[in-house]
């Protein structure tokens, strides 16, 4: 029996090597034990099979060539053989008990989110994520930043074309980091394969997940369950630091949050809320309703021209402070702050030629919200 | 008793020969089978219940 040693060796160095560097063709090793154990478990099985694989067909093209017709070879007429069918079937019942044993393992250990130092509340919503920093009043969403040239093909792809978001989802390496996981709307999957996590994000449902990433790093994920029209355009960007860099990110953060809460109050001018107003339109609008406010009929109404709500203020900040139900808008009174909505609906009163002359303060709007 | 026991195992691991299976048809009867097959099925399901307990305690 003469098997083709050489080449079956060429195989085995290109897998070695690819454990080493995470290869194009393979999943990735990752950054986060869990994903180790779990990449150590893939290549085990794979091997597995690869070894039954060339013992199976490697007899069977072996008995095919040895003892083919044209040499004058008859076929044994046996009936039954116990001892031959207890051994075919409890070698194949060991392998996979084998197996089975230390995947659970990894599965168990997969499934322990106790004792998590950090806990984060994931939600998807249509095309987004949101972050909330539990007990940290910290939270944000994160959106898409590609730019539209590119998605149009009118400028050249970036390295990490759909891949970019404005605000990545910060977490520090080295601490177990709990994710409480749902959806505002429909059904959503947050994946990221170098931290080995991909769970779906349910309305009504909360799904917990965790994490303990082993070095610094920027690891990218998409939504992984089809979710509407712009499902290839909500990716996750995770930004793993040190720890004491986490903790000046997260004091920048409370303190940006302070900030935001004192401007409620205050009076603004026209251009400090367009010109804020501009910056949330663009990340969290523009999806539906279009850079230009134009719209995308028949799902997304246009803005610009928009006699309805040029003419009625409160319509207005009623779609966005309480969504339409049943439509896709949905309801930003949690997901965006005072000064975010106040800003976005006197930049949509303004721009594109609806120049109402509107100015909503943030104060008026806070006031809406607590109603 | 064994032969019967004998005979739910091997049906178990789909082994059984000929000759035992004549045997069994030809002096057996079905209700033992039956009873001694339920029970038998009965102590695998509790065998795997008590060691996915154990692994998990
Ligand atoms: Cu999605």
């Amino acid at each position: 029996m003469r098997l083709p040693w050489r080449w079956l060796l060429s195989v085995t160095s290109a897998a070695t090597l690819s454990q080493a560097h995470a290869s194009s063709w393979n999943m990735p090793v990752g950054v986060t034990d869990i994903s180790r154990d779990i990449f150590g478990l893939h290549m085990t099985i794979f091997w597995v099979c690869v070894v039954i694989g060339v013992i199976v067909f490697g007899v069977m093209f072996y008995s095919l060539f040895r003892y083919r017709h044209s040499k004058g070879a008859k076929a044994a007429q046996f009936h039954e053989h116990t001892s031959v069918e207890v051994l075919w079937t409890a070698i194949p019942i060991l392998i996979l008990v084998g197996m089975a044993v230390p995947a659970t393992a990894t599965l168990k250990n997969m499934y322990d989110t106790s004792e998590a130092d950090l806990d984060i509340m994931i939600t998807g919503q249509q095309w987004r994520w949101r972050y909330e920093y539990l007990g940290e009043d910290v939270a944000f969403t994160s959106n898409l930043s590609t730019s539209r040239e590119q998605i149009r093909g009118e400028a050249e792809r970036g390295e990490h074309y759909l891949l970019d978001v404005d605000e990545p989802l910060v977490l520090p390496i080295n601490r177990k980091v709990r994710f409480l996981m749902t959806s505002d709307d429909v059904i959503h999957s947050w994946w990221v394969p170098e931290l080995a996590v991909k769970q779906d994000t349910i309305p009504g449902f909360i799904n917990e997940n965790w994490v303990q990433i082993n070095e610094p790093g920027i690891y990218r994920g998409q939504c992984a369950e089809l979710c509407g029209v712009n499902h290839g355009f909500m990716p996750i960007v995770v930004h793993a630091m040190e720890e004491a860099d986490y903790e000046i990110w997260l004091a920048e953060r409370k303190e940006a949050a302070e900030q935001e809460a004192m401007g409620v109050d205050r009076e603004w001018a026209l251009e400090e809320l367009m010109a804020r107003g501009e910056t949330v339109y663009q990340s969290i609008c523009s999806s539906c309703h279009q850079s230009e406010g134009q719209g995308a009929m028949p799902a997304f109404p246009a803005l610009a021209g928009n006699e309805q709500l040029i003419d009625d203020l409160d319509w207005h900040l009623d779609r966005i402070i309480n969504g339409v139900s049943g439509a896709a808008m949905p309801a930003f009174r949690s997901t965006l702050n005072p000064v975010e909505i106040a800003s976005v609906v006197t930049y949509t009163r303004n721009a594109w030629g609806n120049d109402t002359g509107d100015v909503v303060q943030p104060a008026a709007v806070a006031e809406l919200i607590t109603q | 008793m064994w032969p019967v026991v004998k005979s739910v195992l091997a049906a178990l691991l789909g082994v059984q020969n000929d000759r035992q299976r004549q045997h069994d048809f030809s002096t057996g009867k079905p209700a033992v089978f039956i009873i001694v097959a339920v029970l038998v099925t009965l102590i695998f399901v509790l065998l795997l219940a008590g060691i996915a307990i154990f692994a998990a305690g």
